[in-house]
């Protein structure tokens, strides 16, 4: 007994060195100098400076981008929310001809690598004039995340249990007061979900980001990718944008995740 | 006039037909009870009363009114279903007033409405509760507050009880009587318990595979089922069946014969709703607490397979020769021995006679 939780202990330990350590390295190396950066073998003890931050954060190229990818994401992650919720209402509660297709559509669409479909959407944002625009990129964003809202969200209204909604049609709710007073805060844990999905996706979103975007709406990720064009390799640099990348993200997914939990719908029935 | 009709309403699920034609009028503050076999439609049946079921053929009226294609919230009934459906996220006093909120009622007037339907179900102290803080028994009483607070016309149970435990459940049957009572208020109620449909219903309604079988008083199914389906539903433990042949048929009377009988044959009044021929199956019908045991003037006689005691009185089982097992309920615990032979009595009233196609005669 005693060995087994031992066992378990060091696995755990195990498991997060390993996942939480290039996040240490990257957050420390933020506030080391140059010379402790590039000291073989690393250094562990030393000196934290702010002088990274105090660089990027004078260049204005990556407050920019960062205030760029705010924008986008959150932009992107109420859109999803607010298209993708009520799709997935009628997803999950109607019957309407189509409606496997369309569920299947939603997956397909996720099955193709977004590599291939660069080309084409470079060639559709030049014609329409969208390059370097923030709406480009929500747009495209959205096709990406929409059906991870919906597929999710769908999957959660389908465990409110149906009497839930008869009984209140009896009362005298229409449907979108349905929606609004019923599945909104039943589905709440699936819609978090979804929305930390979205904004992550959209956060650290690179390969569009770089096909569609060039000077004005450059976002954090290909900024931080951008520093490592030169001859030199700033590391401090690098290390101090991931960290700040990685900020917003974290927080986001705290705030959001104390909706995730289960059994809202407990005392319901039964 | 009645109050609520159904007039040939029908329900179909693609090929399949749930409610096949279903004929029916309840009057003004009856209690009327749908009981069936699982799947035989009564809930079916009674989300079409309450527009919760798009209704295939037939019209529904309330009142009246044809309401075949009014939606829910304007028929003005209110439904307990058997799951409560209690919105998880809102207290006990917003469950009540969801129903007048959606009608705008002002918030004097759903504070004096909740605590009504709160005073009338003794459930005041809960109010600020969350479902989920509620034993089963308190949700069924907030399942049913939510209903009342609305002051509808009609009122639709489907099997409120049947996920409480039995002392909960006795209780609770008599608290809806006494609702009833009080409120006055037309009541369909869906169950397939038969002491809640025997001691609730002014009228029965006895379904089977969408078919109505049987409407009456509980007495009136109990005493003169029209059918094998009726006879063996109604009454518990259910009635025993005994195949036997028709030997002789006078005005009134008709001589039936089986291994099983003392003497061979058994001579029963018929109510002579048909005519059966001489040498037609039949089924005789004995309800196992009508029968006597160890009588002087046997009608059949048995072998004792097993008894169980059960306090105050006893079932005891025993099977002609070759025959099905039969229940025998009786006062008291005589002593039983297997295979002892048992001299069963019954009053010559108390024996039903069904034809091939399970008709009562
Ligand atoms: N949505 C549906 N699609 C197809 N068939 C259905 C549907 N709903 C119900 N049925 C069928 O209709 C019949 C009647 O169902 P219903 O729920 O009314 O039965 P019930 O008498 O209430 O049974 P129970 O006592 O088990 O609650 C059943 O055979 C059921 O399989
Ligand atoms: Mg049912």
């Amino acid at each position: 007994m005693m060995l087994r939780r031992l066992l378990h202990g060091l696995g755990l330990v195990v498991v997060l060195c390993f996942t939480l350590f290039p996040f240490y390295w990257m957050v420390s190396s933020s506030f080391k100098d140059q010379t402790d950066l590039l000291a073989s073998p690393p250094v562990w003890l030393f000196t934290p400076t702010l002088a990274n931050y105090a660089d990027i954060f004078a260049d204005e190229k990556v407050f920019g981008a960062i205030v760029n990818s705010l924008i986008i994401a959150t932009l992107t992650t109420a859109l999803s929310v607010l298209l993708g919720a009520p799709a997935a209402y009628a997803l999950a509660r109607f019957d309407f001809r189509g409606k496997s297709d369309l569920w299947f559509w939603f997956i397909s669409n996720r099955m193709i690598s977004p590599i291939v479909l660069a080309l084409p959407v470079y060639l559709l944002a030049l014609q329409m004039n969208l390059l370097d625009t923030h709406l480009v990129l929500v747009l495209i964003y959205l096709t990406f995340n929409l059906p991870i809202v919906v597929w999710i969200c769908t999957d959660q209204f389908r465990s409110i249990p149906i009497e839930l909604e008869q009984a209140a049609r009896l009362d005298g709710a229409n449907q979108f007061t349905i929606f609004r007073k019923i599945y909104i805060p039943l589905g709440l844990p699936g819609i978090a979900v979804s929305a930390i999905f979205s904004f992550i996706f959209s956060w650290n979103e690179l390969l569009y980001a770089l096909v569609l975007t060039r000077r004005s709406v450059q976002t954090a990720p290909v900024i931080a990718t951008s520093f490592m064009s030169g001859y030199e390799l700033p590391w401090g640099k690098i290390m101090a944008t991931g960290t700040v990348i990685v900020l917003p993200v974290t927080v986001f997914a705290l705030l959001v995740s104390k909706h995730m939990v289960r059994g809202l719908t407990m005392g319901a029935t039964k | 006039m009645p109050f609520l009709r159904l007039d040939n309403v029908v329900k179909r699920y693609g090929e399949h037909s749930a409610v096949q034609g279903v004929s029916f009028s309840a009057e003004k503050g009856e209690f009327v009870v749908f009981v069936g076999p699982s799947g035989c439609g009564k809930s079916t049946l009674l989300r079409m009363i309450a527009g919760l079921e798009e209704i295939s053929d037939g019209d529904v009226l309330i009142d009246e009114k044809v309401v075949t294609h009014v939606e829910p919230a304007r028929r003005e009934v209110a439904m307990v279903f058997q799951s409560y459906a209690l919105y998880p996220h809102m207290s006990v006093f917003e469950n009540l007033a969801f129903g007048l909120r959606m009608v705008k009622t002002s918030e004097g007037e759903i504070k004096r409405r909740v605590a009504e339907a709160a005073r009338i179900l003794q459930i005041e102290a809960l109010l600020q509760r969350k479902p989920r803080q509620l034993s089963g028994g308190q949700r069924q009483r907030v399942a049913i507050g939510r209903a009342i607070v609305r002051n509808p016309k009609l009122f639709l149970f489907d099997e409120p009880l049947s996920n409480l435990d039995a002392e909960l459940r006795t209780q609770m049957r008599v608290e809806i009587a006494k609702l009833h009572r009080a409120l006055g208020v037309t009541m369909v109620y869906v169950t397939h318990d038969q002491i809640e449909a025997m001691t609730l219903a002014d009228r029965i309604v006895v379904l089977r595979a969408g078919l109505v079988e049987q409407v009456g008083t509980p007495t009136e199914l109990y005493d003169r089922p029209a059918n094998v389906f009726v006879a063996g539903f109604i009454g518990s433990p259910r009635m025993n069946f005994l195949p036997a042949c028709v030997t002789a048929a006078t005005d009134g009377q008709l001589t039936v014969s089986s291994p099983a009988f003392t003497g061979g044959t058994l001579t029963v009044a018929t109510k002579g709703a048909h005519q059966v021929r001489i040498g037609e199956e039949v089924s005789v019908g004995m309800r196992p607490e009508h029968l006597e045991l160890r009588t002087a003037r046997p009608v059949l006689t048995l072998k004792a397979d097993f008894a169980e005691y059960l306090g105050g009185a006893s079932q005891i089982y025993a099977q002609p020769d070759g025959g099905a097992l039969m229940t025998i309920v009786v006062p008291g615990r005589p002593p039983i021995s297997k295979n002892e032979d048992l001299p069963i009595g019954i009053a010559p009233d108390h024996i039903y006679l069904f034809d091939k196609q399970g008709l009562g005669i």
